[in-house]
């Protein structure tokens, strides 16, 4: 069967340095998958060349096996590929509702509503996340964790079929993670394929079924996550030389 | 009701009295009111003032569309401004085309030219952008002025072009009429924006245009869109004008002060709304008007000569586009509706939020 998702050797330069240096990996529809990695290890970047707002400088990622490398992010988008933001960027001048809203009114290409059913997919949306209380607040009047949230609302209101989360968890503390976890878990569902960017790794284990090692743009490990986690290099990578030398009783 | 809803409405009730008196009051009355000598409506300086007044809420509300709605400082609309002017110029005065068959292609070569220019020049953001479409404005003017084929100007040079008088009853209510319609269409067609998918998609490329992508916005046709929009309602004005002054050159057809103009205006009544560049333009173009002495009632300053006037007008105006974008950025329309009040602590709040 073709993945939904392929990437083959995807790699992005920056001047000399390669941020994401030969990736290959693919992900199967309804998945949820975790990438995890150390600081710089390339997550943002790999998603930013798959969701299009970066041109690949070699390799090929194919959606249900047509090459997508170097469509604009609408086209991406309106494919069915939803991603948010680490840094959230809402519109600022719309309600909570309207911010899904505009995701409901563009979004993937199936059935693109008119304004009344776009509402009404905000409001359904909303419930899912758990923001329908907040619909008509403005967005200056939520939270940071609240706001991850509508990051999320927003994308998953565009219909997607792979849905992108890049470090939704960050900055959250551990009872808003077990929330936005929750959060996540119900998304999936909803038959959503899901890939979890993080940097912490206790996020992961908790909800994904498999798990993808970045460092220095590079795959350091894919499979399950009990057996990645014990990984020599991943820990190495993760937590230093000295500290893996301990592990082993050096 | 509160005190200052009643008050409010009482306002809106009359203003919109004093508006319909205005535009009505000279269909019905004109050969009436001239027999009776009323101040108004004999007055073909009324007229002018009128007309000038309306054209210039057609071009704050399409500044609007481009620089309210999608967030982009477009500095140069007096350029769509002249084209129109001179599309319909070119077509009365040397192809002698009839005035009304000539009009209608004024927004659409505006809006030909926005799409060229706008596919390049709208790949840049913030005072990029601004800075490069002031050029546009500058350099069409130019152009039109200075292209010569085999030695003659093509576009009448700097001696300008010359059209015939339209002839209609009523001339000066006739162009009013025009000119309001299509402040009106303006209007309307904000309002339709506003309320569609165009409108909210324009709205997200202005609160976060990278944001607006990821969800599947065409960024770029959306953005191209807009200002071919701003640039067919603009060359309309242009369009009438043109016919209307029966004489245009670069001086009148493609004066940089309407890009600042336009731009107060939108600011000054709010930015992003229906109706509040519309109001911003009445209220400025009848200070600009009053400042230089051409209204009814003058001002006798000491110490300022008479033909020092308009010289102050300018002064007034940038001491005014200053006050408002720090004090009231959201514009004056937002008092109205319920939304805010003019208060000390409206104009702290304000401040703080202007100020870094």
């Amino acid at each position: 069967m073709t993945p939904q998702l392929d990437l083959r050797n995807v790699t992005k330069r920056f001047g000399g340095v390669a941020a994401v240096d030969g990736v290959t990996f693919s992900i199967a529809k309804g998945e949820i998958l975790g990438v995890i990695g150390p600081n710089g290890a390339g997550k943002t970047t790999l998603l930013n060349c798959i969701s299009g707002v970066y041109r690949l400088d070699g390799g090929d990622i194919r959606w249900h096996g047509v090459s997508i490398a170097g469509l604009a992010p609408y086209r991406v988008a309106r494919l069915g590929v939803g991603r948010t933001f680490q840094i959230v960027k809402p519109f600022g001048s719309m309600t909570v509702r309207e911010n899904v809203a505009v995701g409901a009114l563009f979004g993937s290409d199936s059935e693109r509503p008119p304004l009344r059913a776009a509402f009404d997919r905000a409001d359904s949306v909303l419930e899912l996340v758990g923001l329908r209380s907040k619909a008509d607040l403005p967005v200056s009047a939520l939270t940071i964790p609240d706001r991850k949230r509508l990051e999320v609302a927003r994308a998953v209101a565009t219909r997607p079929k792979l849905l992108l989360l890049d470090e939704v968890m960050a900055g959250l503390n551990n009872v808003e993670i077990d929330d936005a976890l929750e959060m996540v878990r119900a998304v999936h569902e909803t038959g959503v394929t899901v890939v979890l960017i993080e940097h912490v790794m206790r996020v992961i284990v908790g909800v994904c079924e498999r798990v993808i090692v970045l460092d220095l743009g590079r795959t350091l490990a894919d499979g399950q996550p009990d057996v990645v986690l014990r990984d020599e290099r991943v820990i190495q990578a993760y937590l230093g030389e000295r500290y893996a030398r301990r592990l082993r009783g050096g | 009701m509160t005190t200052s809803q009643r008050w409010q409405r009482i306002l809106i009730v009359l203003g919109c009295a004093v508006i319909a008196y205005a535009v009505l009051a000279p269909l019905t009355s004109l050969d009436g009111a001239q027999a009776l000598n009323l101040p108004l409506l004999t007055d073909k300086l009324w007229f002018r003032l009128a007309t000038i007044t309306a054209m210039f809420v057609v071009m704050a509300t399409a500044w609007n569309i481009i620089g309210g709605l999608t967030g982009y400082a477009a500095f140069g609309n007096v350029a769509f401004f002249g084209i129109g002017a001179y599309t319909t110029g070119m077509l009365i005065a040397k192809a002698k085309w009839p005035f009304l068959l000539a009009l209608p292609l004024a927004p659409v070569a505006a809006a030909i030219f926005a799409v060229l220019v706008g596919l390049p020049l709208l790949r840049l953001r913030g005072h990029y952008f601004a800075v490069a479409s002031l050029g546009v404005g500058v350099a069409v003017g130019e152009l039109v002025q200075n292209l010569d084929y085999r030695g003659e100007p093509i576009f009448g040079g700097a001696s300008g072009l010359f059209m015939p008088i339209f002839a209609v009853p009523n001339r000066d209510l006739y162009f009013f009429y025009l000119m309001l319609g299509a402040a009106g269409v303006s209007i309307a067609v904000t309002w339709a924006v506003i309320r569609s998918r165009f409108g909210y998609g324009l709205i997200a490329i202005r609160e976060n245009e990278e944001a607006a992508a990821v969800i599947g916005v065409n960024t770029t046709a959306y953005k191209v869109a807009a200002f071919a929009l701003a640039a067919a309602l603009t060359g309309l004005a242009g369009g009438i004008f043109a016919q209307w002054n029966v004489f245009i050159d670069q001086e009148n057809s493609f004066p940089i002060a309407y890009n600042v103009e336009m731009i107060l205006m939108a600011l000054l009544g709010g930015t992003g709304t229906v109706f509040g560049p519309a109001a911003g333009a009445v209220v400025l173009q009848l200070l600009i008007q009053f400042l230089s002495g051409s209204l009814p009632i003058t001002l006798d300053l000491p110490f300022v000569p008479e033909d020092a006037m308009p010289v102050l007008a300018q002064v007034v105006l940038g001491v005014l586009l200053a006050l408002v974008v720090i004090f009231a950025p959201r514009g004056v329309i937002d008092f109205f509706g319920g939304r805010s009040r003019l208060t000390i602590a409206y104009l702290r709040r304000s401040l703080r939020e202007t100020s870094i």
